[in-house]
């Protein structure tokens, strides 16, 4: 591709160390609760106790009373809601209306001159609840029991049935069929940073700005403006540092209504940070689903068909704009098969409504489940049939000769590398060798397992928990003195947007790094834009930032051309100025053109505009591109403890084109640490009576470093046939990895003929049924 | 709730504030102080984000008072860059892509740092125990462990000229995974 570029690719594939790192050493960042704005109030909620309970009365005297507080709202103060349209109807209010459907549920706001005066009057305000019966169970929800969540509408909000047409007679006729149950529990993305929201009308223009570390800046925009009613080009969106995101940070949330029309009511800026407590009773959980499964296979183990009942929790509300339960379902039964070739399918999606947080998004959406099943199944077919696991996923795996492939849901594989990558880690593994170490061990006392893990990405898609916009937009200005300003519309939180973009820019535009800065997140200045989210800002935002920079160096070429008396074609570009090709004495400086184009403009060559400033929007050829990869682990299980040791870890990942090898490969390391979290430790559990019991950071475990093991990557590269070749890659290593964990500890603890179908799987599960199980270990 | 007047000796500064007798440090130095490059993720002791220095020792600022610290040296993230210079370590954690959002940085800085000055030549497992207070989401931890490792080596250069213990264990670990039996 490299006549794509103006000159060779210098940039693209580097492995370059952000510029976005000296700010963020120095603890110079200013992330949302570091900005400082004088007379800034502090807003705190009252958050519902129960589960669900019919409102009283709400006495707010004894807080108005407290010295400092500016404020107390309730719904009838500010009566906003998140509407909802499509599948599921119910609105949810900025403030409960009338009933209360989650512990941690907003229900009153109070606005006073400091977070800790705020709170003492969340205190004093007297909220009288009637309790009523909670909804916890999603399966006994399918049927209304106990009760209705919205009086207005079934529990069941979602409910699809796809099959492939002769499926039945493939199901039936198969020599052999298993039945199992896959299920995770409710996790979160936990981002280090917590919410939280400022606005302050803008003293110089009268226009409200709106400071939020959310994902998606223009969405965020449109949305206040539609749900508040505001205009529009009224409002601005400014996303500061963002002290991580995965998707939780991408939907619209009461809270952050509520600041805003506070701030308009009160004509004052006003500010929530949620703490802790506030985060796992308000952010949008996430996973929570149930997955019944049937599949057919034949003696080697090829799968025939496969019969999924895809159950989500997905709360008391549909996140708003994109509902958890929703995505963790549709999604999935696209992609249920995963890299094998399997004919034959039938789904049935139940998605409900209960009285716990709404589900939302989090890093992979429906990918940890899915590759969960996918490779359980596998796994399962290999130990009934006492074959290698490896052995039967080659029997199944995708070949080359079949790509483009179209899965039994649908979905078009565009490319990929399936096979190799899968082989490629067995040999990084060394799988033969661990498996005759696991044998050694066994003798011994000791209980090693692998897993592995093959795993397919959609990517790129037009609509993702970001919003539904299928294109991303970048515009460049080359300033007069020569150095180059880009704007995106992205919404990043550490995914070093600033470096990757100017990488793509500087080889577009034959400039050097240092005199590109690449700025997002302020929809007064870049190009409206979808956001980050669904793996797309690589593929999306680094199309858009090529197209612009090719758009920019057409135009700063026929200047060059017409400068150096040259042809447009025997124009190159390097380090920021133009020669004629093999003639380096023949150049001009990109500060010459500028200045042309800006202060002496009647030398401007015929037929182009005043000025360097262009933006484009780029839309991908596809709807989606597949990224795709194998993941395999080596654990040991302590059998007397639960305790889980990662040995091992190797990734082979195919996104196609790295536009940062550095940038990506700490994209995985951080996912496969999360599917470390996903798999042996992170549940949000609720009680009987719909409590959330696990509402900080010592009950909700994240992994820590001795728990994370070290990973060994290695990068194919099967370019897609988008812009760059480049394919997302943000979800895959959370797709793959609690497949991989779960995968290997099963395997450690086959001797006792365990196998576990729900995560995490928790060292107290793993000591339990080990007690329990007859059969005794070789 | 009455304030109280206290005097807090911050990265070499006097500071004289008025604050309430609650307020954490955390919170002062953010917000009296004005210093907001020590972060607060979690305020229940877990995270690590917040971790400053008192009197040289990494204390996690969200467990005091600010009063508590009447007396005794603080030092914050923004005094370890001198002259907008990044440190050995910063520096290494730069290059090693250490860091990706940010939030947790500060707070892994300053564990690190004065973990650094008593053990000049952890293993990769000793760093992995010393970081295992503070938690990161976005980097899976790989890059912080190599950027601390870097800087071990940089600092036994600096001191000795001699290749440290952390120098032969990186290399030995990046040829794979643990040895196993
Ligand atoms: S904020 Fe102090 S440890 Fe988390
Ligand atoms: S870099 Fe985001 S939490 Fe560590």
């Amino acid at each position: 591709m490299a006549e794509e570029f103006a000159s060779a690719p210098h940039f693209v594939g580097a492995r370059i160390p952000r510029t976005e790192d000296s700010r963020l050493l120095r603890g110079e960042a200013q992330y949302l609760d570091d900005i400082q704005i004088p007379n800034l109030l502090e807003m705190a909620f009252v958050r519902s106790p129960y589960a669900a309970a019919r409102i009283l009365s709400v006495d707010s005297s004894a807080a108005w009373n407290i010295p400092g507080v500016r404020a107390v709202f309730t719904f009838a103060d500010m009566p906003f809601v998140l509407p909802q349209n499509g599948p599921s109807p119910i609105d949810q209010p900025v403030l409960a209306r009338e009933r209360v459907r989650h512990a941690g549920e907003a229900v009153v706001a109070v606005v006073a001159e400091s977070r800790y005066i705020a709170e003492d009057a969340c205190e004093a305000v007297h909220v009288a609840y009637t309790p009523e019966e909670p909804v916890l169970d999603m399966q006994a929800a399918q049927k209304d029991r106990p009760r209705r969540v919205h009086d207005a509408a079934p529990n069941v909000f979602y409910h699809q049935e796809y099959e492939t047409e002769g499926f039945q007679a493939a199901f039936d006729t198969a020599p052999h069929r298993l039945t199992m149950t896959f299920q995770t529990t409710r996790q979160t993305a936990c981002s280090l940073e917590t919410r939280g929201i400022i606005a302050a009308a803008d003293p110089f223009s009268g226009r409200m700005t709106v400071y939020c570390g959310t994902q998606s800046p223009h969405r965020l925009r449109g949305d206040l403006a539609e749900m508040l009613q505001m205009e529009e080009h009224l409002l601005r969106v400014i996303v500061p540092e963002v002290g991580g995101a995965f998707g939780m940070k991408a939907a619209t949330y009461p809270e952050y209504l509520a600041v805003v029309q506070a701030a308009r009511l009160l004509r004052q800026p006003v500010k929530w940070t949620a703490d802790r407590v506030e985060s796992f009773l308000s952010d949008v959980h996430a996973r929570d689903d149930i997955h019944d499964l049937e599949v057919a296979f034949d003696q080697r183990g090829q799968i025939i068909a496969v019969k999924d009942h895809l159950m989500a929790d997905g709360g008391a509300y549909a996140s708003y704009p994109f509902s958890g339960a929703i995505g963790e379902t549709s999604l999935a039964a696209k992609v249920i098969t995963g890299p094998y070739d399997i004919a034959h399918l039938s789904t049935v999606i139940d998605c409900t409504y209960s009285n716990k947080v709404p589900l939302g998004a989090y890093r992979g959406v429906w990918g940890p489940v899915a590759s969960f099943v996918q490779e359980g199944m596998v796994d399962r077919i290999a130990q009934f049939l006492h074959l290698d696991a490896a052995e039967v996923r080659r029997t199944n795996l995708v070949q080359p000769n079949q790509l483009p492939y179209r899965n039994a849901a649908g979905m078009l594989y565009d490319s990929g590398s399936f096979t190799e990558s899968f082989e490629h880690a067995l040999a990084q593994l060394d799988y033969t060798r661990w498996r005759a170490t696991q044998e050694q061990a066994r003798r011994v006392g000791k209980y090693l397992g692998i897993g592995l893990s093959n795993f397919v990405e959609p990517t790129a898609m037009a609509s993702s928990e970001a919003g539904s916009i299928g294109y991303e937009s970048c515009s460049v200005r080359v300033e007069p003195s020569g150095t180059v300003t880009a704007w995106l519309g992205l919404g990043p939180s550490g995914q070093g947007h600033e470096t990757t973009m100017a990488q793509v820019l500087a080889d577009q535009l034959g400039v050097d790094l240092e005199h590109i800065v690449v700025l997002h997140g302020d929809t007064d200045a870049a190009p409206l834009g979808g956001g980050t989210g669904g793996s797309r800002s690589g593929p999306l935002g680094g199309g858009a930032a090529m197209q612009a920079g090719r758009k920019m160096r057409e135009r700063l070429d026929v200047y060059a051309a017409h400068m150096l008396e040259a042809a447009v074609e025997d124009i190159a570009w390097e380090h920021g100025r133009a020669h004629v090709r093999g003639v380096y004495a023949r150049h001009v400086s990109l500060r010459d053109i500028a200045r042309i184009a800006y202060n002496d403009v009647r030398q401007i060559p015929s037929g182009l505009p005043i000025g360097l400033e262009v933006t484009e929007r780029y839309q991908p050829p596809r709807p989606v591109s597949f990224s795709n990869g194998t993941h395999a682990a080596v654990v040991e299980v302590n059998p007397s403890t639960g305790q889980v040791t990662v040995l091992d870890y190797v990734v082979v990942n195919d996104c196609g084109t790295l536009i940062n090898p550095l940038i990506v490969e700490g994209q995985i390391h951080g996912g496969v640490a999360q599917g470390v979290g996903a798999a042996l430790l992170e549940s949000l559990v609720y009680d009987d009576s719909g409590q959330l019991l696990t509402t900080t950071l010592m009950d909700y475990l994240l992994p820590s470093a001795p728990l994370v093991p070290r990973m060994r990557i290695e990068h194919l590269v099967t370019p897609s046939d988008g812009a760059l070749g480049v394919k997302g890659m943000g979800e895959g290593s959370l797709i793959a990895s609690p497949a991989a964990i779960a995968g290997a500890v099963n395997d450690a603890l086959s001797p006792w003929g365990v196998s576990f179908e729900r995560l995490p799987i928790a060292p107290r599960d793993i000591v339990t049924s080990l007690g329990r199980s007859s059969a005794a270990p070789v | 709730m009455n304030e109280v007047p206290v005097t807090l000796w911050v990265n070499g500064q006097t500071y004289a504030v008025r604050v309430s007798p609650r307020k954490l440090l955390s919170d002062v130095i953010r917000e009296d102080i004005g210093l907001t490059g020590t972060h607060v993720g979690c305020e229940h002791g877990v995270c690590g984000a917040c971790t400053v220095w008192v009197d040289d020792r990494p204390t996690r600022s969200c467990l005091m008072f600010a009063i508590q610290a009447e007396g005794h040296a603080v030092t914050t993230i923004e005094a370890l860059a001198q002259h907008g210079q990044l440190n050995v370590l910063q520096q290494a954690l730069h290059e090693e892509h250490g860091l990706q959002c940010g939030f947790c940085t500060p707070g892994i800085v300053m564990t690190m740092e004065a973990y650094l000055h008593e053990h000049p030549n952890p293993t990769v497992d000793d760093i992995r125990d010393a970081l295992s207070g503070n938690l990161c989401r976005c980097t899976g931890y790989q890059n912080i462990v190599a950027g601390v490792q870097k800087a071990a080596r940089v600092f036994a250069q600096n001191s000795s000229g001699a290749t440290s213990a952390a120098g032969n264990e990186s290399t030995h670990l990046s040829e794979g995974g643990r040895e196993y039996v």
